[in-house]
């Protein structure tokens, strides 16, 4: 029983209740680094590393917490993981760092993350807390690395950093600008829909 | 250019050519959910202008007066968010008790601010970019006025839209998303406007 | 015997909760940036001096030992700029900013003997917009100035033939245009910083 939970838990936000498709939570500050899939792996690794501890902190302190500063604990607590990444970018990746400039302190408004604080790890074990805002984060990853893939191969001819086609490849230099992501993003959600939703109806 | 237009010409393109919703997808939360209505959006848009033009210039002197001088600024995450919470709920609790009309235009949209993306973003983009006072309160003041206009018009597309034939799975945010990228090509056009140099 | 626990889970109890949880979170971040902090400073280090060793067509290893190693052996530091030898004579190297689109551009530039022909260029530090200006930052954009005379001229990307064109960003026509400005004040800034006046 405990198994099946833990592993419907894991399952449900990488399909049929992604957080992107289903919820269009959390596309905010991550979107705008997708034009190239290094820049979006590290925001999304941060965003799932935010996810996942900050379910299983606020999860832990679930009894605890007053009712009336709850959103004040979250914020602080959210806000502290944020940090953290943001630190560890500087120190050991200095480059990524700057790059991303201010899109890393943004994790923070991510919706997603209070998001699965409020509706999850505020009812549940700090265990499941955890897989589920991994979960969560992972579902978000692999969406927005699509999205990077699209825009990076279309826009600039090349894949993490490499050029992939060759010279006849004229660059539509539109999908590495903001507009890109819109459609990108837009004509995701409607495959998706059209496809795996209908299946998931029926 | 002269150095000393630099707070202009920041502004303006703030508004235009580097939307902050539609040029860095900041505030898109509340963008996509909010925009169906062409009331609520002037509500919310209006709120924005309002916090965002109040609390940038306030981050920037909580950053530079407290924080700085302490050798903080790897808080900044923290305290900003914080001031622009207690900000926002001060407002909210402050027109709630004086002007009732007024809370119920504007007031009620306040408590959805704190976690719009676009307030902290603009608040991060001016520590990151080194403006000074005034360019921080004009950076902010333009930001919001561009977001104003972004969920404006979307309103007026998608209220209009409602007669429009659009295929079942594409409504609602897809739709949305779409329509926005073509505002960002629009809004890109507006690069050539304002000759700098 | 009511009265008492009431005000406190009402009023102490989330005020004590809240200042432990503040306490907790801030001991975290601080003993990590004080942990990292050696490392991030000496990171900003080792990022300017990368710079100057591009801007002056240095080769060396892309790690931190690396980049010391080559500074340490090829660069001399003057009053404001520095000079490494080159295989046809003094190279200068000269730190220069200016206005961007979003904050200010840092940039280095590598001058040959005749203080006039680029030896290279690199950029220090800049605020453009991520895809878009940002791009000022690789390599093929950078790469083209080496060996090219001020004044420069802007064409459209991928179609830069003569000896004063480089190729613009396409997408970001404000950036490129503020870069140009940059570069082609190159020569004077560096006559005025060398000789002193």
């Amino acid at each position: 029983m405990a198994k099946n939970t833990l592993r419907k838990t894991f399952i449900e936000p990488l399909g049929k209740n992604n957080p992107v498709f289903v919820q269009i939570l959390g596309i905010c500050s991550t979107l705008a680094v997708t034009n190239k899939l290094q820049n979006t792996l590290v925001m999304t690794l941060g965003v799932m590393f935010t996810t996942a501890l900050s379910s299983f902190t606020l999860s832990l302190l679930r009894n605890h917490i007053p009712s009336r500063i709850r959103m004040m604990v979250e914020t602080m607590i959210i806000a502290t993981f944020v940090i953290i990444v943001d630190i560890v970018l500087k120190a050991f990746y200095p480059e990524m760092w700057k790059q991303l400039g201010p899109y890393v302190g943004l994790i923070i408004t991510n919706c997603i993350i209070m998001g699965r604080v409020e509706a999850f790890a505020l009812q549940n074990k700090p265990m499941l807390s955890l897989v589920d805002g991994l979960a969560s984060g992972l579902g978000y990853t692999y969406v927005l690395l699509a999205i990077a893939f699209v825009r990076e191969l279309l826009g600039t001819g090349s894949l993490w950093g490499f050029r992939i086609l060759g010279s006849w490849w004229t660059n539509w230099s539109i999908m590495i600008m903001p507009p890109g992501g819109f459609f990108v993003l837009a004509i995701l959600i409607w495959v998706i829909r059209e496809t795996i939703m209908k299946e998931a109806k029926a | 250019m002269n150095e000393s237009m630099m707070p202009f010409a920041i502004f303006f393109a703030s508004i235009f050519t580097g939307n902050i919703l539609l040029t860095n997808y900041l505030g898109m939360c509340s963008f996509l959910s909010v925009s169906k209505e062409l009331k609520t959006s002037l509500g919310l848009g209006a709120a924005v202008i309002f916090v965002m033009a109040t609390t940038t210039p306030m981050n920037w002197l909580v950053y530079e007066y407290l924080l700085i001088p302490f050798g903080l600024e790897y808080l900044r995450f923290i305290v900003f968010i914080i001031v622009i919470a207690a900000f926002v709920q001060l407002t909210e609790m402050t027109i709630e008790r004086y002007s009732e009309p007024l809370y119920q235009s504007l007031g009620i949209f306040l408590p959805l601010i704190t976690v719009n993306c676009a307030i902290l973003g603009v608040s991060l983009f001016m520590v990151i970019r080194e403006y000074t006072f005034l360019t921080s309160f004009l950076f902010g003041l333009g930001s919001g006025i561009g977001w104003f206009i972004a969920i404006i018009a979307m309103a007026g597309i998608r209220q209009k839209m409602k007669n429009a034939n659009v295929p079942p799975a594409l409504e609602g945010p897809a739709i949305t998303l779409v329509i926005a990228g073509f505002m960002a090509m629009a809004f890109m056009g507006f690069s050539g406007m304002i000759a700098l140099s | 015997m009511n009265a008492q626990p009431t005000f406190y889970r009402e009023r102490i109890y989330p005020l004590l909760f809240m200042f432990i949880v503040t306490f907790l979170c801030i001991l975290l971040t601080a003993g990590i940036y004080l942990l990292t902090q050696d490392r991030a400073s000496a990171n900003e280090l080792s990022f300017t001096r990368r710079a100057i060793l591009q801007a002056g067509g240095v080769s060396f290893e892309n790690t931190t030992a690396g980049i010391e190693l080559a500074f340490n052996e090829k660069i001399v530091v003057e009053d404001g700029y520095y000079t490494t030898q080159g295989p046809e004579g003094t190279r200068y190297i000269i730190p220069l900013q200016g206005p961007g689109l979003w904050g200010t551009i840092a940039i280095m530039v590598g001058l040959g003997e005749d203080m006039k022909t680029f030896s290279g260029l690199a950029i220090v530090s800049q605020n453009e917009t991520p895809g878009l200006g940002a791009r000022i930052e690789e390599s093929w954009f950078t790469g083209q100035f080496q060996g090219k005379t001020a004044p420069f001229v802007m064409v459209e990307e991928g179609t830069a033939s003569a000896q004063n064109e480089v190729d613009a960003i396409t997408g970001a026509t404000r950036t490129s245009e503020y870069f140009l400005n940059l570069t082609n004040r190159a020569a004077d800034d560096a006559q005025s910083i060398i000789r002193g006046e």
